[in-house]
């Protein structure tokens, strides 16, 4: 499964689909302090990228896949560099 | 031949025969609109797989003939006699090239030349020009980079930016920045931006933009993209415009140095307005680059001559000025001479290789962007499709048949299987008997007789199925004669409308396949000699149009095809006296044979009543050998005529041809044949070696005493074996081995068997008689009564 | 592994399409026109990417993709037309009914699995 949601840390493995981008929607809006894990994800569906950047979830690794590292990273980092740092 | 090409040759040759029809019905029915798509799809979607074989004038000619449906299905023609003979015409070509093809997998030589004629003949209502070749792009010019820069690169970020100018300052170097602005459903077309941006190659940054103001939580769709996306690359502008060409008109291009940048930090808004041109559609980009290029071409090598100078000039100012149009911008010529077209279509090019936003300022309303941009024929281009906007409802859940096809071979191996499952079979009933017999074990041998029951209901289930895959529907034997009426109705000067009925009627495949040529030539005789001239028909006191009426109908085992015209009938006086002057038949029967009896006489070998013999039906085979044929099947031929009224000729046809399989052999000269399932061996003795216990004459075989009965003498007929062997064959008759003494063996063949008529019809020796192929007529023997009347007769 | 579904009422695009496609180890289901697509749609078959032809009977593929984004669970899947050379307007029409591109006859094949990477993500 590209997306594992637990208490309040969401961890997307591979391709996340746009068929992912519902639930990750849902356990956005009702948790608390959200924190997503990225490290093994290799692409994420456009929807998904905007819920990060609208529900500005604490990412909590960065991912191995260069793309996103590289370009959609420092985006998604911007308010939590402390966080990042400490992953 | 590669799976690919067959696949192709079987679909084409259905396609074919769909579109034949369809024309056919097309003359009557010109305003069909289905019927017209239907006969437009079939020609599209010939030449949409011919192209994936090296078939370049087949699909030539295709397309040539689909862009001729396509203004009949568009209504800007009118299809007439004269498009439908040259359409029915290519379509035939085509035919005869698949053929070559499916021998030699190509195209016959004289295919370009062919093709080339009808390809002519097809374009003439078109107006007579070919398809334009496509403008040819020649080498393109690295395009200079903008002067100035859309805002939107601004999201780079100025910091990457001051860099990245620097850099491009030092090595004389541009990049392409692309601004791609997904439209919010995009997700619903299957569209995933991140991933489209990803393939971008040699990405140098990448920025995707939020939206100036997010929606509030509680209203925040995430299905709705809400996001733009910015970016640098080193990657060619072609490169941009393939990749993102399902998208064009989301997606601006601008080539920019760091000149441009460097503007672009110093706060210089963008004053591309004027230049620019917004990258619509890549494809009509380059179109539009072809033609400035191929006017540029034009006005380097202008004639000296003034007038003509004058007109080369005036039509390549028109070019320029359409491209213009079509790119959304007005041109002015300063004065109409080669030198301001020129500097135009200069311009024009240079703001084309630019292609930067025109609206960065003053955002155009979205529509007008859209109409600008959209290509020439968008309403052409949604009218086809409004024939047929009800397909989905009009047929309620009908789901395409299930049907597969099947080679011939495959039906006629399964057939044989059966065959030999009936053989190993029937062997049971001697494992039975011989349980019982040799072994004294009853119980076995019942056991083993009800397996076999089993078996044999089994085994007959299956050949029934394995017939019935073989059935196919009439239609396929009437299907070519919409077009035979049509042709030769025209050709004779004929008018003659083809009904026909009860094409759904099932009958075996090779019964269908044998029927073709009698049937063709029946419908030739009605239309030849039974179908008047429509001015004789009026007179006659009938409708100027003659029927020909073709109807199946099943009739237990057996269909019944008739071929009815409403023409002239048979003159029963003038049949007699022609048979009579041919000596077919006697001065005496010329008296008293009756009129009804009368048509019978045109079955006789060579008849012929037609006047003139005409190149339709006269070419010296007749109703004789209808005859033959429909005989050869297993069936009969009756033929009514009523003077004036018209003339119905019957075919009473076996639903199935029981095919039986023969082993033939010859005694005192004539040819016998016993079913092949019955034999068990031939064998060559020495002539000493035949013994006789009691009366019977007997071979040994391998130890086992078989009885040999001498056939001819069974049956009369003089002959006695000579020669140092014998030639015997040998067979399971009632459970117990026979030899046969035979003269002379000859090959297994297939034949359907008729039952005995005439003089032997009551011969109980013979079970049935075939006829071969070379015309003489076997007889087949019942072994059962042979060994009875060999019994007798000893 | 990613399924295909394609639908072409020519026996012969199916077939040289489909040998593509399974040799680069693609799962392929194929249908003959947009209805008996739709049925096997509605009968559960969930395909990460669908090319169509434009002019088929009993369903075209317009109709067909207008009718796929009507089916929960297809509505983002991506939908391929393919179209000739001169059915240009045609993909316009396609793209306003929810395809996501175009392939343009004859597919070649290193195009076609070049297009479906671009379109698929993850394939």
């Amino acid at each position: 499964m590209p997306l594992t949601l637990r208490d309040n840390t969401a961890t997307i493995t591979g391709t996340l689909t746009v068929e992912e981008v519902e639930p990750l929607a849902g356990w956005l809006r009702s948790t608390d302090r959200p924190r997503v894990n990225l490290r093994g994800c290799t692409h994420l569906h456009t929807g998904a990228l905007q819920l990060l950047l609208f529900f500005r979830p604490t990412v909590v690794s960065r991912p191995l896949d260069p793309f996103l590292s590289t370009h959609i990273m420092p985006l998604l980092g911007k308010r939590n560099k402390e966080l990042e740092a400490s992953s | 031949m590669n799976p690919l090409l067959a696949q192709f040759l079987a679909e084409a040759d259905d396609l074919l025969s769909q579109v034949d029809e369809g024309l056919l019905r097309l003359e009557r029915e010109p305003h069909d609109a289905d019927l017209v798509n239907e006969v437009f799809r079939a020609a599209h979607t010939i030449k949409g797989s011919s192209g994936l074989f090296d078939f370049p004038e087949l699909t030539r000619l295709t397309h040539a003939a689909e862009d001729l449906l396509d203004a009949v299905r568009g209504g800007r023609l009118e299809l007439d006699a004269t498009m439908t003979d040259d359409l029915l015409a290519a379509f035939d070509l085509m035919r005869g090239w698949l053929a070559h093809v499916t021998t030699t997998e190509r195209l016959p030589s004289s295919a370009n030349a062919d093709g080339a004629v009808l390809i002519g003949r097809l374009r003439a209502p078109l107006g007579g020009q070919d398809s334009p070749a496509p403008a040819g792009h020649g080498p393109q010019a690295a395009p200079a980079p903008a002067a100035t820069a859309p805002q939107w690169v601004g999201a780079l970020g100025e910091e990457w930016l001051e860099t990245t100018a620097s850099w491009l300052e030092a090595t004389s170097a541009s990049l392409r920045f692309v601004r791609y602005t997904p439209e919010e459903d995009c997700y619903f077309r299957g569209e995933d931006p991140l991933h489209l941006l990803r393939q971008v190659p040699a990405a140098e940054r990448f920025v995707p933009v939020t939206p100036a103001a997010w929606p509030q939580a509680a209203e925040y769709d995430e299905y709705a993209c809400l996001l733009s996306f910015v970016l640098a690359t080193r990657a060619a502008t072609g490169e941009l415009e393939y990749l993102f060409r399902y998208v064009p008109e989301q997606v601006e291009i601008a080539d920019l140095g760091a000149t441009a940048l460097t503007r672009l930090l110093a706060g210089e808004a963008a004053a591309v307005a004027e230049a620019g041109i917004r990258l619509g559609d890549a494809e009509q980009a380059q179109d539009a680059r072809a033609l400035l290029e191929a006017a540029l071409h034009v006005l380097s090598a202008l004639p000296q001559e003034a007038a003509a100078r004058a007109a080369r000039v005036s039509s390549v100012e028109r070019a320029v000025q359409s491209v213009a149009r079509a790119l959304g911008r007005d041109v002015e010529f300063p004065a109409h001479d080669a030198e301001s077209v020129e500097a135009a279509a200069r311009a024009l090019l240079a703001a084309l290789e630019t292609a930067v936003v025109a609206e960065e300022a003053v955002p155009a309303p979205a529509e007008e962007t859209v109409r600008s941009l959209a290509p020439a024929g968008p309403a052409e281009e949604t009218a086809p499709a409004a024939l047929h906007p009800a397909d989905g409802a009009a047929d309620g859940g009908k789901v395409g048949s299930r049907t597969l096809k099947v080679e011939q071979e495959k039906v006629d191996r399964l057939m044989e299987l059966v065959g030999e499952l009936n053989v190993a079979k029937n062997a049971l009933t001697f494992l039975a008997a011989s349980a019982e017999e040799e072994f004294g074990n009853r119980i076995l041998g019942r056991r083993i007789k009800d397996q076999y029951a089993g078996m044999h209901r089994i085994a007959e289930e299956l050949q029934a199925a394995v017939m019935d895959v073989r059935m196919l529907p009439l239609s396929v034997a009437f299907a070519r004669f919409p077009r035979l009426v049509r042709d030769l109705g025209r050709k004779l000067g004929k008018s003659v409308e083809l009904v026909t009925d009860g094409e759904d009627t099932m009958a075996d495949k090779d019964v269908i396949e044998a029927l073709g040529d009698p049937l063709v030539h029946l419908v030739r005789n009605s239309l030849d000699h039974g179908v008047e001239a429509p001015r004789v028909r009026v007179e006659a006191g009938k409708e100027a149009t003659a029927t020909i009426r073709l109807t199946a109908v099943s009739d237990g085992d057996a269909v019944v095809i008739e071929v009815a015209d409403d023409g002239a009938g048979v003159d029963p006086e003038r049949v007699k006296r022609k048979a009579y002057e041919k000596g077919l038949i006697t001065e005496e029967q010329l008296e008293t044979l009756p009129e009804a009896e009368a048509v019978n006489l045109l079955f006789l070998p060579g008849f012929s009543t037609a006047e003139t013999v005409s190149d339709v039906s006269g070419r010296g085979v007749g109703m004789d050998a209808v005859k033959a044929s429909v005989e050869r099947l297993g069936g009969t031929v009756t033929m009514r005529s009523e003077r004036g009224a018209g003339t119905v000729v019957r075919l009473r046809l076996p639903l199935s041809m029981a095919v039986t399989q023969v082993m033939v052999f010859s005694v005192a000269g004539q040819r016998f044949g016993v079913p092949v399932d019955a034999v068990v061996e031939t064998v060559r003795v020495p002539a000493g070696e035949i013994g006789r216990v009691l009366r019977q004459e007997v071979i040994q075989l391998r130890g086992e005493v078989v009885p040999v009965v001498d056939l001819a003498g069974t049956l009369r007929m003089p002959w006695s074996p000579a020669g140092a062997t014998r030639d015997v064959l040998v067979m399971w008759v009632g459970g117990q081995k026979v030899g046969l003494l035979v003269e002379r063996f000859h090959r297994e063949v297939d034949v359907i068997l008729k039952p005995m008529e005439g003089l032997l019809a009551d011969h109980p020796a013979f079970s049935g008689t075939a006829l071969l192929g070379d015309g003489l007529v076997l007889l087949v023997l019942n072994m059962k009564e042979v060994l009875g009347v060999a019994a007798h007769a000893a | 592994m990613k399924t295909i579904m394609l639908v072409d009422d020519s026996a012969t695009m199916l077939m040289s399409i489909k040998s593509v496609l399974v040799k680069a180890g693609y799962g392929v289901e194929t249908a003959s026109h947009g209805k008996e697509a739709l049925t096997k749609i509605t009968g559960g078959l969930r395909p990460d990417l669908i090319i169509s032809d434009v002019n088929m009977p009993q369903m075209d593929g317009i109709t067909f993709t207008r009718e796929v984004r009507k089916t929960a669970g297809m509505r983002f899947t991506p939908i391929l037309m393919l179209t000739t050379e001169s059915e240009a307007g045609k993909r316009a029409e396609g793209k306003a009914a929810g395809a996501t591109g175009w392939l343009v006859k004859p597919v070649q094949s290193d195009q076609l699995l070049g297009v479906i990477k671009q379109v698929v993500p993850g394939a």
